[in-house]
Parts: structure tokens; C-alpha cells; sequence
């Protein structure tokens, strides 16, 4: 017991979080690509597709950059995994713009996180450990039913009806968010931000602020449908998905099961065509 | 169970999607039903659970009312009945949480009075209450510290097999009174510990135990997750009570102890006093029996000189036993009046004179060599002049009781030496031993032999008469000559007793 065994010093206080250089030097590769792609994009170099693509690789690279930066403190060794991290993320992002199919090399995401957050023992703190099957079910359970009452919701109140784009659109829009968009927001907010500020406070207080610093960045996402009633409605679930996420990584101790949730739900919600 | 309560949930669903229930259905209240039966059996997240789905489930019917007509008195019902389980279930599971962790604290309080107040020692009494407090506070772990310093205090841990570092957060509780409460060990920076973080934090108190005494212990608990307030005010409520029931523990401990030690005292004076009692009995009995055989001679002789008229020499030999036994008798009334003197502390008279010690001895021993014929009594003069100075009266007692001694317990006859020397580890004293070869001392008696009315037991020496003073006479007739009296023995081999008196060169 820590409290009987380890030396205590009453005055001691926290080491500075790590050097504001890192968050600026991310900070600034991810406005630097933002821009290339969108400039790209303005001059006609490239077509609105590709240059958009360059633009969100670099944001959801970004994501998952100041994730690695908090929940390690910056710690020294975190540039080669955060430029393998963006190059690739932007990469697939291409990818997926220049054929349905190439979505699917968002799936190497995942995989890539892990094994370079395996490699660094202080992020094993954040919930990268396993859940247990149980956990992981009932992740899975609660996002298929919030999904499933979005589309009877949606459909029932706005007349929105399932979508008739395809196989391979639906097939890529799930791959994006297997490896781009839930996989950054689990990886940020419940992970290294949720991570923090439970150890200071207690959970409600952490979850809340979680969850609206995770709403907030859907509500910069210009793929958020603009009509109010669907903001309104894409606040409510996206909070309660996010609420619920929160709630499943302090259950379980991992973030698989918020994960599986999130994906379930948007499996579901990209299904649904205005 | 929240199987249950589900059920009910998913039932009162499909009534009203397969009645085509509209949002105001009357139906709706039923939702009610299994979000209070959650709260009731789980508590607030059991109700918040079941009510959030209540309201999830009531969502598709309210939602599209309000999207059609706008927000009117109807479409506010429905909103309302969409909100109103949540808002319930939350509302009644906290209530019920409340008042189990009330129950939980009382039942807690009681258990660990019950602990404390059994009649084991304190620190297995501490190991059960640990265990009480653990699951009562649903901690990780739970340890008790009894002591006011760090290094000798009793310790009781669940799990057990806990150290405690003198710097520890427990040992600063201990020593200043100050709480330490931590909401994760493993990210504080005051806990300078190279362990791995884990992805729960782990929330951890350190709590001085407190009581009129001031600080007699301290508790400290982990708590892996989250740490409801409900949960953090019962520790503190639990280490107050704590704080005063280990001093009442500890109180009642020690009126035990002192319970137990004053009836051991009692035990211990009750059997001396009924030693002393025996002894007097038997002293009285001896000295009955002493103070007869002389005066049963006395009466006898008497009697034959009154009543008959005997011959010249016969008359005589009578008068001579009358003086013997009439010097007997005034032997022991002189004993006996100082014995009198002893007990009540007045010094005993003393006529110091120059004394010539050898001639005394020669006296003596030629009085015990007639009474005592199965004796050889040898006398060793010193070669240098032995010039005492002394009561002559009450040495002549003292040797008188020294021969009587030796003679008593030489029982099968034997040797008796008397010896008179200056003393040569005793500059200025003299030496005036008396030496046999007798039954000898056990050495667990030796200590007693110059207690008064004791005779120390021996088969062959049980005939013997005696009243058990004659050597705490010489011990007091030494004393208050300014010498002593000492004994060497070994059992079966015979005693030697050593009297040194104040050469005559010397004042007492």
C-alpha cells in the first residue's frame, strides 16, 4: 500500500506539464498541411477532393499528435510515432479520396496506434489494456441501440430515410471512422483528456468536461449536417455517446468498449440519408 | 437484478409500439414502473440506466409531435413524460443509496463495536475490524495503525503483510494529525513511488484517529475508481468513531490488566497472610509445649519435695532439676521478651564488657558434650589473642543458640567444630564459627533460615524441639553488636554459620 510504503513530501509539487514547443511544433505541422491541402485545393493543383483529404488526414493526425503529447507529458521520443502517426493517417485519408476501396487502409490505423503506444509504458495508463469480453459487449450493445434510435428517431421526426449510396461508400465511411473518426475521439477525449482529469476529480465533473470538449470538436467538423434540428439532434446523441463512453472506460478500465460503441453508432448513422 | 426491471421495459415498449400508442398514451406512466423497481434494487445507476432508456424508448413518439406542432401543452407532456423517468429513477436510486450507505455505516459501527469490546487481544481484535471497515467502505485495501509512534504501533491490514515506511503519507498522519487524501496515488507528485501508473486511478485516505487522548492511530484506505462523497463521509464518520472506540479498547484492556494484577496481589498477600497465621499457630503450639516440659518438671519435683520427706541427697538432685528446668523456662520467657523487643523495634538492652571468648566456648561446650553424648565437639583456638568486646550475656545466648543449631541438625550425632579467629577478609572483626556436619540447607531455604518461627523441614530433624528463633536471635543479637551472622551449607554435607563480631579495639 502506497500510502504506508512510499516516502511522502507534503510540499512536493507536480512537474511542469510538458514544453509548450512540442504542442506548437504539432501545432503548427497540422495548420502547415491544413493550409497546403486547402491551398492546394484554392490554386487548382490538386481537385477539392484531394486537397480536403490532405486537410482532414492532417486534423485527425493532429487529434491523435496532442493525445500522445498529453498523456505522455511530451515526453522526449514522441516525434518519430506522431509523424508516422500523420503521415500515415494522411495517407490513408488520400487514399480513401482517390477510390472507394482505399478507405480501408484507415483500418491499419488501429494497429499502428497500438504498436506504437505499446512501445511507450506511461500511455498503458490511458486504458490501452484489453476489456474484458463482457465490457466489450455491452460497448458494442449500447451503440448499436443508440444507433438503432437515432435511425427510428431520425426517420420518425425528420422523415430521414436510409441512405442508397452502396456497399463500398458505406464500407469506406465506417473505415474513416474505424480509423480516423472514432479511433481520434476515443483516443483524445477518452483517453488521454478523460485519463487526466479523472485523476484529479471525480468522475461526473471529468466526463462532462470530456464530453463537451469532444462536442465541440464535431461542432467544427464541417461534415456535421448544418440544419439545426440535425445539430441539435448530433449534439444529444453525440453526447450521450460520448457521457456513455466515458461512463464504459471507467467500468471496464479500457477504452475498447467506448470504441466499440462509437463505432456501432456511427455504423448506424451512416446508414441515414437526409 | 436489473434483468428484471429491463424486461418490464422492453414490455411497456412494445404495448405501445404494438397498440400504436400515441405520445400522450396513458401507457406512457408505466415506464415508471421498472425505472423505480431498478432504483429501488440498484440504486441511482440503476435508475438513471432504466430511466435514460425509459426516456429513449418514449423519445420516438414525443420527438416527431414536437416537430409537427411545435411546443404546446400536449407536445410539453410528452417531453416531459420523456424526461420525467430519468429525472425519478435518479432521484429515488440516490435516496436509496443514501440511506443503504447510512445502514451500511450503522451496521459498520456496530460490527466494530462488537470487535472491539470481545475479550481476544487488540491487535487480533484490529485484523477483524479491518475487515469490517473494508467491506463497509468497499476499499482495495484497508489499514489500521494503533500506536502514537509509527515504529512500535500494532498493525492490522486487509489484504494482511503491509510495512510502513517512517516517511510514509500513514506516518506523517500519524505524527502531525493531518489528514492526507490523495485522488490518485500513483499521479501524486508527494508520493515518490517508481511504480507504473494503472489506467483506473486509485483515490486513497490517510486518517489520523483521533480521541480525548489525541492522536492513537491512524487509517488508511485505497479505493480503486471512483469515490463517491456518501463513500469519503463515511470513512471520516467511521475514523472518528474509530479514533474513540480503539481508546475505549484500549481503556478497557488496561482495566483488565489492572483488575488481574490487583487480584494477583491479593492472591499473593492472602496466602502470606494465611502462612503467617500457620506460622503463629504453630508457634503458639510450640511454645505451649516448650513452656510445659519445664513446668510439668517444676510442678513434679516440687510436689515430691512438699508431700514427702526425702533423703538429704535425694532432696538435693531434686533441687538441682528445679534449677535446671527454672533456668529452661527463663531461657525462653528471655527469648520471648526479645523477640518482644524485635518486633516492636526497641533496641535490645546491651552491657558490652571485655569478654574471654575462648573461656565462654570451653564453658559451653563442655555443657553440650554432657547433654549431648553422640557428639564430638572440638574446639579451635586462635593462635594470636581474640579481644572482643560484648554483651557477655547474649553472645553466651548466641553460641548457646549456635550449638543448639548445630546439635538439632547433626541428628545421627557427628562432629561439631568451633573455631574463634580474627577475620581475615573482615579487618577489625572477629570470626567465631560453628561448623557441622549435618542434614545441611536446601539452597531455595537458605534465605530463611534467620526468619523468625522457622524451622526448616527435614525428616530426621522433625522430632526436635524448637521454637524457630534462636538463629533470628543471633541475627538480631549480632546486629545490634554491629556485626552480622552468615551461613554456608550444602545439603546432606552439613552448614557452617560465621558470627563476626567488632573486635574490642572496635565501638558498636
Amino acid at each position: 500500500m502506497r500510502l504506508l510504503s512510499a516516502p511522502f513530501e507534503p510540499g512536493a509539487l507536480a512537474s511542469p506539464r510538458g514544453s509548450a514547443q512540442a504542442y506548437a511544433q504539432v501545432g503548427g505541422a497540422v495548420a502547415l498541411l491544413v493550409a497546403a491541402g486547402l491551398g492546394t485545393q484554392w490554386a487548382g493543383v490538386a481537385s477539392v477532393a484531394l486537397g480536403h483529404a490532405i486537410a482532414s488526414g492532417a486534423v485527425h493526425g493532429g487529434l491523435l499528435a496532442l493525445g500522445w503529447l498529453l498523456a505522455t507529458d511530451a515526453a522526449a521520443g514522441w516525434r518519430g510515432p506522431v509523424v508516422r502517426l500523420g503521415v500515415t493517417m494522411v495517407l490513408a485519408s488520400i487514399a480513401a479520396r482517390l477510390h472507394p476501396l482505399g478507405a480501408l487502409a484507415f483500418l491499419l490505423m488501429p494497429g499502428l496506434l497500438l504498436l506504437e503506444a505499446w512501445r511507450a509504458p506511461r500511455l498503458h495508463a490511458i486504458g490501452l489494456g484489453g476489456a474484458r469480453p463482457i465490457h466489450a459487449l455491452a460497448g458494442l450493445a449500447v451503440g448499436a441501440f443508440l444507433g438503432a434510435h437515432l435511425l427510428v428517431t431520425a426517420s420518425r421526426t425528420f422523415g430521414y430515410r436510409l441512405q442508397a449510396a452502396g456497399l463500398p461508400a458505406y464500407l469506406s465511411a465506417v473505415a474513416y471512422d474505424a480509423g480516423a473518426n472514432a479511433l481520434s475521439a476515443e483516443w483524445l477525449f477518452r483517453g488521454a483528456v478523460f485519463s487526466m482529469l479523472w485523476r484529479r476529480w471525480s468522475f461526473w465533473p471529468a466526463a462532462l468536461l470530456t464530453t463537451a470538449l469532444s462536442l465541440l470538436r464535431y461542432l467544427f467538423d464541417p461534415a456535421l449536417p448544418h440544419a439545426a434540428e440535425a445539430r441539435a439532434g448530433a449534439v444529444f446523441y453525440l453526447g450521450l455517446v460520448g457521457l456513455i463512453a466515458c461512463a464504459l472506460r471507467a467500468w471496464s478500465g479500457s477504452l475498447l468498449p467506448g470504441y466499440l460503441a462509437a463505432l456501432a453508432f456511427f455504423a448506424a448513422y451512416r446508414m441515414l440519408a437526409p | 437484478m436489473i434483468a428484471l426491471p429491463l424486461a418490464l421495459l422492453a414490455a411497456v415498449a412494445l404495448a405501445m409500439v404494438v397498440g400504436d400508442q400515441g405520445p400522450a398514451s396513458v401507457l406512457r406512466h408505466l415506464y415508471l414502473v421498472p425505472t423505480l423497481w431498478a432504483a429501488l434494487t440498484r440504486g441511482a445507476i440503476g435508475g438513471g440506466v432504466v430511466g435514460a432508456l425509459a426516456g429513449l424508448l418514449h423519445a420516438p413518439l414525443a420527438l416527431p409531435a414536437v416537430e409537427r406542432a411545435g411546443l404546446t401543452s400536449q407536445t410539453l407532456d410528452g417531453l416531459l413524460s420523456l424526461g420525467l423517468p430519468i429525472v425519478a429513477g435518479l432521484l429515488v436510486g440516490r435516496l436509496v443509496d443514501g440511506s443503504r450507505a447510512r445502514a451500511a455505516r450503522l451496521a459498520a459501527v456496530l460490527a466494530i463495536q462488537r470487535r472491539l469490546d470481545g475479550p481476544e487481544a487488540l491487535d487480533d481484535k484490529l485484523v477483524g475490524v479491518a475487515r469490517e471497515l473494508r467491506a463497509a467502505l468497499r476499499a482495495r485495501r484497508l489499514v489500521l495503525l494503533v500506536g502514537a509512534d509509527v515504529r512500535t504501533a500494532l498493525l492490522a491490514s486487509v489484504p494482511v503483510g503491509t510495512l510502513v515506511d517512517p516517511d510514509s503519507a500513514a506516518a506523517f498522519a500519524l505524527a502531525t494529525g493531518q489528514r492526507v487524501s490523495t485522488a490518485d496515488l500513483a499521479a501524486d507528485p508527494r508520493m515518490r513511488a517508481d511504480e507504473p501508473i494503472s489506467s483506473t486511478p486509485v483515490r486513497a485516505l490517510a486518517m489520523p484517529l483521533v480521541s480525548g487522548a489525541g492522536v492513537v492511530g491512524v487509517m488508511a484506505i485505497e479505493w480503486s475508481g471512483e469515490l463517491s462523497r456518501a463513500t469519503r463521509a463515511a470513512a471520516e464518520e467511521l475514523a472518528l468513531h474509530m479514533g474513540l472506540a480503539v481508546e475505549n479498547a484500549r481503556l478497557t484492556l488496561r482495566q483488565h490488566h489492572f483488575a488481574e494484577e490487583l487480584a494477583d496481589k491479593v492472591s499473593v498477600a492472602t496466602a502470606r497472610l494465611r502462612e503467617l497465621d500457620g506460622a503463629k499457630t504453630e508457634f503458639l503450639s510450640v511454645v505451649s509445649h516448650e513452656l510445659r516440659t519445664p513446668l510439668t518438671a517444676l510442678q513434679g519435683f516440687s510436689e515430691l519435695l512438699l508431700r514427702s520427706a526425702l533423703p538429704p541427697e535425694r532432696a538435693h538432685r531434686c533441687l538441682v532439676y528445679l534449677h535446671t528446668e527454672a533456668c529452661t523456662l527463663g531461657r525462653i520467657v528471655g527469648e520471648l521478651l526479645d523477640l518482644s523487643r524485635i518486633e516492636t523495634g526497641q533496641p535490645l538492652e546491651l552491657k558490652p564488657e571485655p569478654i574471654d571468648l575462648a573461656g565462654l566456648i570451653e564453658r559451653n561446650l563442655e555443657i553440650f558434650a554432657a547433654e549431648h553424648r553422640e557428639h564430638r565437639f572440638r574446639w579451635t583456638a586462635s593462635g594470636s589473642e581474640v579481644a572482643l568486646r560484648a554483651d557477655p550475656d547474649a553472645l553466651d545466648r548466641m553460641v548457646k543458640n549456635l550449638l543448639s543449631n548445630a546439635v538439632k541438625y547433626s541428628p545421627r550425632g557427628g562432629q561439631v567444630c568451633v573455631s574463634a579467629c580474627p577475620a581475615e577478609d573482615q579487618p577489625g572483626m572477629i570470626e567465631l564459627a560453628v561448623e557441622d556436619d549435618g542434614v545441611g540447607i536446601p539452597a531455595d531455604q537458605i534465605r530463611r533460615v534467620f526468619d523468625k518461627y522457622v524451622r526448616i523441614p527435614h525428616a530426621e530433624t522433625a522430632a526436635s524441639r524448637g521454637l524457630g528463633l534462636g538463629l533470628s536471635l543471633v541475627k538480631a543479637l549480632a546486629e545490634a553488636h554491629g556485626g552480622r551472622v552468615e551461613v554456608d551449607s550444602l545439603p546432606g554435607k552439613g552448614s557452617r554459620f560465621r558470627l563476626l563480631l567488632p573486635g574490642a579495639d572496635r565501638h558498636f
